[in-house]
Order: structure tokens, then sequence, then C-alpha cells
């Protein structure tokens, strides 16, 4: 296996954009080739679309050929699209790692996209509720708000977690997302905002909610013996882990514990070789609030239970025990989807960069993290970024 | 602009449910192999298949145990009653379809081993709680088609 680089990348404004599916590629891939001089399209051999679901969103399928087609690449050794719901981004990055790592290919792009603003928002809505078992669980209504609404009841209920901790959760997300300019939330949110807004699921608000966001996002993978021919700043893939276990709702390890998530920890720091305590910065995938105080936990950066507490006493912010999503997280910068794996690459590789405002800047960073739960939380993965 | 033609033209306006939009599954002999179940809630009762070879319990409903990869499962009774293990409200955001029934309850009911997903009818938030017990309750579609769902017992 070849070490693997990350040498740029590109990526639109994410949130609710008046612009198409194809036009979010084109944007994002215009960005990722202008961030590198010396990649031409004709160079690209592998492209991996991430994309959640476009045949819903956009009524289109076999859509790495579009992406191919719009941006005048022509692979030669892999093209296909990658589904994995809102890790579909980061399947995109890890068949690209894939196909360098092997030898199959020298210049690899992952691009993730998601167009989900519709005209009509409960088209939007229908498509979320085919992610569980649509046949015993969708058919209930059983779209992500109502089932992490019951994660976060099941967590309070067991370990006495408190919606004031979640909505820490959201106030700390959307106070680095104000520095970040490609965010779709750029407002600061206080606890009494988040308690007050709109209920969508109890115990869950609005502001407990990552949002419907349209954007997309593309990466250069190429071999780190080559990276230095592009960029004199790579970053490089270390680790990786990724965990399923279940898909129904009946056949999870537990609505309570991330179960897979602690498995894919142990396999990405086995494999990277490091301990948790290395890691400088987290991007986690906070689709609701409760999922990253459930996050902090399965890392063992607290006790089980005590995940409320940790953000409480301020250790999930830069300066704290580990800085998680110092770019604003999905809370704050939206959930794109199929593009979101990507945002969260590109983030690090500029804080690596130091490319970042300085009220969000984790300085000296050497190691971070990138972590995408899918469906009921029954997958994890996760990709171990190191800057040297 | 010379004589370019600009005409109106007409789709029809109302188009039935495709069954792909439409959440509820397919349950007669032609569309799936697990009909007795729906032939089952018809008559009140909610079943769901048990492995032969190694004894497991499985759902949803399967023709090959994930347990043993064994093809001979039997049917059994799982009673009319669960406990409500967590539930939430639908108040924001329901899919097509939903947004007449908004807001409504939605919840784990714990039977036996199995937690089952269901809509909890004739129920508010505010007054349900963990550990509640829940009774069998079944919804039957325009075309005939039916499902389950819980109410509270009190
Ligand atoms: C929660 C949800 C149902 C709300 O949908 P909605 O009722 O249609 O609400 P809207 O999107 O219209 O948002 C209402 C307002 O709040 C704002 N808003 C929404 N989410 C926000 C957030 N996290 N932070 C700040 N503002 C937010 C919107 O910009 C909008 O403001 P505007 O009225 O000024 O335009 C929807 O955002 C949703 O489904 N989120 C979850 C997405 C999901 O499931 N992702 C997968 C996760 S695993
Ligand atoms: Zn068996």
């Amino acid at each position: 296996m070849r070490k693997v680089a990350i040498v740029g990348g590109g990526a639109t404004k994410c949130g609710k954009r008046e612009a198409t599916w194809r036009e979010l590629v084109q944007e994002a891939g215009k960005a990722m080739f202008d961030n590198v001089d010396n990649i031409s399209p004709k160079d690209v051999e592998a492209l991996l679309v991430g994309a959640a679901q476009p045949e819903r969103f956009t009524f289109q399928v076999h859509v790495a050929p579009m992406v191919a087609e719009h941006l005048g690449i022509t692979p030669t050794k892999v093209i296909a699209t990658t589904e994995l719901m809102c890790a579909s981004g980061q399947a995109a990055i890890r068949y690209a790692w894939a196909c360098v790592a092997s030898g199959i290919a020298d210049v690899a792009v992952a691009l993730g996209v998601e167009k989900m603003y519709m005209p009509n928002m409960a088209e939007a809505q229908t498509n979320m509720t085919c992610v569980l078992d649509r046949e015993w669980d969708g058919v209930n209504a059983m779209s992500a708000p109502p089932f992490f609404a019951m994660t976060a009841q099941r967590h309070m209920y067991e370990f006495g977690t408190t919606k004031e901790q979640m909505a820490l959760v959201s106030v700390k997300n959307h106070h680095y997302s104000t520095m970040n300019p490609i965010a779709q939330f750029q407002k600061e949110v206080t606890v009494e905002k988040v308690l007050q807004s709109l209920m969508i699921a109890p115990p869950l608000s609005l502001f407990d909610c990552s949002g419907i966001t349209d954007g997309a996002a593309g990466v250069f993978i190429v071999p780190a013996e080559d990276a230095k021919k592009y960029t004199d700043t790579p970053m490089y893939i270390v680790g990786s882990g990724q965990a399923n276990i279940g898909n129904a709702i009946n056949n999870l390890a537990s609505i309570s514990e991330w179960v897979p998530l602690k498995l894919a920890v142990k396999e990405a720091l086995r494999t990277a070789k490091i301990s948790v305590n290395d890691i400088d910065i987290a991007e986690l995938h906070d689709c609701f609030t409760i999922s990253e105080i459930m996050e902090y936990e399965a890392f063992g950066w607290c006790e089980k239970g005590k995940g409320g507490e940790f953000i409480e006493d301020g250790e999930p912010y830069i300066g704290g025990k580990v800085a998680v999503n110092p770019r604003g997280g999905l809370l704050g910068c939206g959930h794109p989807l199929g593009a979101t794996a990507i945002l969260q690459s590109i983030d690090i590789l500029h804080q690596f960069r130091g490319e970042v405002p300085r009220g969000r800047y984790v300085k000296d960073a050497e190691t971070a993290v990138t972590h995408n739960l899918s469906g009921a939380a029954n997958v994890h993965s996760l990709l171990v970024y190191s800057r040297g | 602009m010379g004589n370019v033609e600009f005409e109106k033209i007409k789709r029809p306006e109302n188009i039935k449910l495709p069954y792909m939009l439409d959440f509820y599954p397919l349950e007669d002999e032609k569309n799936t192999r697990i009909s007795q179940f729906f032939k089952s809630l018809r008559e009140g009762r909610l079943t769901t298949t048990k492995c032969k070879e190694c004894g497991n319990l499985l759902w949803p409903p399967r023709i090959v145990c994930s347990g043993c990869l064994s093809d001979k499962l039997e049917w059994v009774d799982l009673g009319v009653e669960g406990e409500l293990y967590a539930f939430t409200e639908m108040k924001a955001g329901p899919p097509l379809g939903f947004a007449q029934d908004v807001p409504f309850c939605i919840g784990m009911v714990k039977i036996g081993s199995l937690l089952i997903s269901a809509r909890i009818d004739d129920a508010r938030y505010e007054n349900l709680k963990i550990g509640e017990r829940v009774k069998l309750k079944i919804v039957e579609l325009e075309d005939g088609r039916v499902f389950y769902r819980f109410r509270r017992i009190n």
C-alpha cells in the first residue's frame, strides 16, 4: 500500500443556493482546479463522486459521468458514484484513497455534491425518510429528526443529559461558523435562543438540527511520494476506521451508545498508530446536538454518559481537551450530504496550512480526524489526517 | 420574431401517488414472500418470523435467517401489547402525505426482545411516558393495504 496525500481542493458556498445540482458541481470543480496549479482535468485518472440522493433531489442517476463531462475529466482508471447517505463524501474519499494506495491511479478526485432545496420542501423531507428501513421505519415518518430525538430522549433518561447541555453544542458550533465564509449559518446563537427555537421533534428544536443544504466540494488525492510536485503543504491520510452494525431500528447494537463508532475509533487509532490524546482537531458529525455529545463519549474523551458535562466544562473548544468542529460543524455550516466529508477535509487542510481565521485556528495542529455517521447511526466512518 | 410558434401544453393536474413515493410496503403474494404478515395483521395479529434452526426471532420478518442463513422459518405471534421504549412527536418537516396528521407521535415499542418503531396514536408528547404500556392498532389504507400502529391503553 502506498501512503496517500490530499494536495488541494475547492468548495462552493453552502446554504440555500440559487443554483442547480450541475452548477454546484461546476463551481466546486473550478474552485478545486484553481486551487492546484499543475493538475489539469486530463490528468485525473480516477473520479469518485459522493452523492447521497441525486436520483431523488434532482431526478438524475449515473451522475459521475455527468460530473466528468462538466469538468472536462476523462477518467481512464476508475469512475463511480459512492452512496453512503450522510457519509457519501467520505465514501468517495475512501475509494479514491484506495485507488491511489493500491497503485491503480496516480491522480484521483473525490468530489461530493448535494442539491437539497426543492420547490416543495415536503418532497425533500420524503427523500430523507427513506434512509432508515423505508418499509418498516420510514413508513412511520421516521426521518432523521425523530430518530435522533428518541436517541436524545434515551440519553437524557439514562444519563441525565439536559437540553441545556445539548444547546451548548449548538452555541459552540454556530460560534465557529461565524468565522467560516462558506457556512450556511453565520450568526451566533445562545442557549436561550436554542431552547426557544421552533420545536421540531421534542426534545430537539430547530437549532439542535443541522439544516437542509446545497453545496459541493472536491479534493485531489495522490501518492505521498508525488505530493510535493503539487504543493509545499500536503496533508496525509494516515489512518481509517469504518464499522457497521445493523440497519433497521430493531437491529442496532444500542440506541444510547454508538457501538460501531467505538469500533471505528479503535481501528482508526490503531491504523494511525496514535492514541486518542494525539488528536488535535476532530471534525465530528454533529447532524444533531445529541450526536456530538455521544461522540465525545465514544471517542473516550470522557466517560460514557458524561458528554453533557464535557461541553459544560468547555473541553471541546479550541484550547480545551480537543478542538471539536472548529469549522462550525454541520450545525453551523449546513449538511449537503455528499459534500460534507469533503468540506471537513478541506477545512483540515486549511487548518494545517494556517489559512483559517484566527478565532477558529488550532495552532500547531499535527493530527486531525474527520467523522461521519450515516443512517440510524449504524455506520460510522473515520479518517485520520496528519500534517507531516 | 418571425413565425415562431408558441403553444400552451396540458399535463394531467393530478397524478395518483406513485407506489415508490408511498411509504407503505406492497403486501400481496404477487409482490412479496411475507404477505402472511399482512394477512395476520388483517386478523388483528402482529406476527414475525422465527428461525427453526437457531431460534432467532427476526424483525422485520424475513425469508432467510440473518443469524444462521437457514430458510426454515416459522410465523410466531408477538401479542398485542408492548412497552414504550422511546417516543417523540413530529411537529415540523413532515414528508409528503403526512402533513394532515401533524403533530403526531412516533415511538419505539419494546415487545420481548424486539424494538419496533411505530406511530403512537391518541397521544400527545407531553402525556406519554417511557415504560408506558401501549396496544396494537391496525390502520387500513384506501386501497385495502393494512399497517400496524400502537395507541395508549389509558
Ligand atoms: C429541522 C428541519 C425539519 C427544519 O426545516 P424547516 O421547518 O423547513 O425549516 P427551514 O429550513 O425553513 O428553517 C427555518 C429558518 O431557520 C433557519 N435555520 C434552520 N436551521 C438552522 C440552524 N441549524 N442554525 C441556524 N438557523 C437555522 C433557516 O435558515 C430558516 O431561516 P429563514 O426563515 O430566515 O430562512 C430541517 O432543517 C431538517 O430536516 N433538518 C435535518 C436535515 C437532516 O436530516 N440531515 C441528515 C442528518 S443525519
Ligand atoms: Zn437461524
